[in-house]
């Protein structure tokens, strides 16, 4: 097969965009539970906390350090590999890359310096407000790519005429019909995530053997904190995707029909099943089997017996106009909606078992089992998150911007080879970064806190 | 309107290059520092040179993801067509960049520090030569068809002059590098970087003189513009003016001065910023394409100019504030926390 620059430059943004996104995750959520720790420091003057908050700042630094080295690909690329979409949408998607250096990105790498270095410079207070403009310029970041990325898959506030995107009105572009849920689903998302690895090594300290009695008072603080916080997002988040769900079903049916399996089309007031399982299969346009529950789509869909509205099939739509590899999609889906309400149902045990037995080190060791649920729930929540994305932006193909511009029309003309190197090189780099992060981050975790850090 | 036309990508062209006239200043003695390291004889020395990086980098380093959104929005033909063209050394810049940073974290965590060192000062190495070479590149002019559409061949960026202002960029970054480190270290290191700030001042002078002089034959149209009566005076006073400035580095150097170094390499890499940007001002992709031809929608540009305009003076304010909090030298490693 000769190699194509088209599909070597998806691969290439694909894998760029893969392995970023398991960084910034930690640092925008961990950024408010570290404000939460500050903040008990700055009230009551406990060391306690304040060696809470240099503990989870160490994980913190590490994860924003690789999050902003692998994330310059990401900027870059829309100009040397898509340099076509960059001139389509820049009046716009470029404006708002813009917003999120200036606004988001400055701000949070402005402050850093101060959170991590300044304890003894600047006066607490100041510290306490820098740790705050990190978390919130973090945030910030998450509304502005989300508004962009959701753009591009409900374009908005405009019209497209001579090969541009013509922008009437900004507010209405920003505020497109995806992005405020899709914002809402990825902020709970690094929140959850955060606190689940928060709750994950909180747990794995627990259940160790030696760990002194110092060190179980601190992880039992710093779990009940994340649980503390998980209760009130986890449930939050099954909702969220419910939502995002919904507004697929509205305004990507393509989509829709891809990540539920759906070959022919479902007429008003029928009753169709909802696969569990699937074995799609594209060239036969048909699921080659399937586990589902009888009458359950509508449910799922709507939340009643009956459609009460057409829903598509795939092959009502042309071949080219609808997303490939249906079966990655339906599992993607799968596997994230599924991690979402596992996380939940955990939550939900823990909670009662806390109730009953109290949520105590000794707890945790006379049940390593929910331990243990709690450490793989970590990684978990990681996958969900990446999951997620590969529904959103496989799901979006054969467009870049959704119904306006193909992907094979946004793409630069490029020497396969050229690409071709920069994807090999990308690809062996991120794999070195990850397992280095890993090691890193787990030697982190093993040296456990410093308790006996003096306070400023 | 047709002030506005103008006048707004005008504001912009104002704008990208500040922004990358800080990145270049901010970032420069970042990688110059970088470049030095690789220098060092012992890993205390090394320590104190990664301190004095530790709350700035990231910050830096931002000015130049500021730059390419903002390049992206005002100028978004441009962004794609000088990307397109030079897809190779921009994605070099990149990893320099990459294993610069991720050297700086881990290096911290690590043990054994060897590795990290070297892959620090090697990919600050890698990054600066990748910007001098893409500098290069873009001044000697983008072929393009008549739409701005990049046509030129995947080598383009593989010339000696653009080669020639890699390496004289290098030897700015190492001099600025330098005298950032007179400001923030004493003794031993700063002596030591005395030395190397006259020596990268001396290589630095030659590129400059050697880019300066032969800069009129590299283009036909930067030799329209600088023999151009109207700025024929600016492109005579420029180059005078610099030699000036290098005297007086010179000078202070010998005279040991902590803070004045700095302050005329500062000067030097703005007075170089403005000889450049009079270079090829309307041009935004030299030679043929203008900002008036590649800029996004009048409408976009005042939009973005509302949002980010305003923030320009405070992302300055707060960036500032950083330096203010951590003035003064370095301290030793059982002073640091």
């Amino acid at each position: 097969m000769p190699l194509d620059p088209l599909v070597l430059s998806r691969m290439q943004f694909a894998l760029t965009a893969i392995f970023h996104m398991l960084w910034p995750v930690l640092s925008t959520g961990l950024a408010i539970f570290l404000v939460v720790l500050e903040g008990f420091w700055l009230r009551t003057r406990d060391p306690f906390y304040y060696r809470q908050a240099r503990f989870w700042a160490k994980l913190y630094v590490l994860n924003f350090g690789i999050g902003v080295a692998s994330g310059l690909p990401m900027e870059f690329q829309f100009g040397t590999n898509w340099a076509p979409l960059s001139e389509f949408v820049g009046d716009f998607f470029g404006a708002v890359l813009g917003f999120e250096g200036a606004m988001a990105f400055m701000l949070e790498a402005g402050f850093l310096g101060i959170m991590l270095f300044g304890w003894n410079r600047v006066p607490p207070v100041v510290h306490f407000l820098s740790t705050v403009m990190v978390a919130f310029g973090a945030n910030l970041s998450v509304f502005w790519i989300l508004s962009a990325n959701s753009w591009l898959q409900t374009p908005a506030g405009g019209s497209f005429a001579d090969g541009h995107f013509h922008v009437q009105n900004y507010f209405a572009a920003i505020n497109n019909p995806f992005m405020l849920r899709s914002v809402w689903h990825m902020s709970l998302a690094t929140v959850e995530t955060s606190m689940l690895v928060v709750a994950a090594v909180s747990c794995w300290w627990l259940l160790r053997r030696e760990a002194a009695e110092a060190i179980r008072r601190f992880f039992s603080f710093s779990l009940k904190l994340a649980l503390v916080i998980l209760l009130v997002v986890a449930p939050m988040q099954v909702m969220a995707g419910h939502e995002s769900a919904l507004q697929v079903a509205e305004h990507q049916p393509t989509k829709l029909a891809a990540i539920e399996g759906i070959w022919d089309t479902q007429p008003a007031g029928s009753a169709p099943e909802w696969s569990l399982l699937a074995l799609p299969d594209e060239a036969a346009e048909r699921n080659r089997w399937q586990l589902g529950v009888p009458g359950g789509f509508s449910w799922i869909l709507e939340g009643r017996s009956r459609l009460s509205h057409d829903v598509r099939g795939l092959d009502s739509w042309p071949q080219a106009d609808r997303p490939k590899m249906v079966g990655l999609l339906f599992y993607s889906f799968r596997v994230m909606a599924g991690i979402g309400i596992a996380i939940t149902l955990l939550m939900a045990v823990t909670i009662l078992l806390w109730w009953r037995r109290g949520l105590t080190a000794e707890t945790l060791s006379q049940l390593p089992w929910l331990g243990w649920a709690w450490i793989l729930a970590a990684p978990a929540g990681y996958l969900a998150i990446e999951a997620g994305w590969v529904v959103r932006c496989v799901g979006r193909q054969p467009w870049t911007v959704y119904g306006e511009l193909r992907t094979a029309d946004a793409a630069t003309v490029l020497p396969a080879g050229e690409i071709l190197t920069s994807l090999i090189s990308f690809a062996v780099l991120y794999s070195v970064l990850l397992v280095c992060a890993l090691w890193f981050g787990s030697r982190i975790i093993r040296r456990g806190p410093d308790l006996d850090l003096t306070a400023p | 309107m047709d002030f506005l036309d103008l006048f707004m990508p005008a504001v912009w062209f104002v704008i990208l290059a500040l922004f990358l006239l800080l990145y270049v200043i901010l970032d420069g003695f970042d990688l110059g520092v970088g470049i030095l390291s690789l220098t060092s004889s012992d890993e205390q020395q090394r320590s104190v040179l990664m301190t004095s990086l530790g709350n700035v980098w990231d910050a830096n380093e931002t000015w130049l993801v500021l730059m390419g959104g903002a390049l992206f929005g005002a100028f978004p033909l441009a962004y794609g067509t000088i990307l397109h063209a030079l897809y190779a050394p921009i994605y070099l810049m990149i990893l320099g960049l990459i294993l610069r940073a991720v050297a700086f974290e881990f290096r911290e965590n690590s043990s054994q520090k060897r590795p990290w060192n070297l892959m620090f000062g090697l990919g600050s190495v890698l990054a600066a030569a990748a910007q001098g070479v893409c500098l290069g590149t873009v001044l000697t002019g983008i072929p393009t068809d008549s739409q701005g559409h990049f046509i030129g061949s995947t080598w383009i960026w593989l010339n000696w002059t653009s080669l020639l202002v890699a390496f004289t960029l290098i030897q700015g970054y190492v001099l600025i590098g330098s005298t950032y480190l007179i400001l923030k270290t004493s003794g031993d290191l700063q002596r030591q970087h005395v030395r190397t700030a006259q020596i990268a001042a001396a290589t630095t002078l030659i590129g400059a003189l050697v880019i300066t002089s032969t800069t009129p034959w590299v283009s036909s149209s930067l030799r329209e513009r600088i023999f151009d009566h109207q700025f024929l005076p600016l492109f005579i006073a420029l180059p005078l003016l610099g030699i000036a400035l290098i005297v007086q580095l010179f000078r202070s150097l010998r005279l040991g001065q902590e803070v004045w170094p700095m302050v005329y390499t500062v000067l030097l890499f703005v007075l170089s910023f403005a000889g450049l940007g009079l270079l090829v001002f309307p041009a935004i992709i030299p030679p043929s394409v203008t900002i008036f031809e590649a800029h996004a929608s009048i409408t976009s540009l005042v939009f973005m100019l509302t949002f980010i305009g305003v923030l320009i003076p405070i992302m300055l304010f707060y960036n500032l504030y950083n330096y203010v909090a951590f003035r003064g030298k370095v301290p030793s490693l059982e002073q640091a926390d």
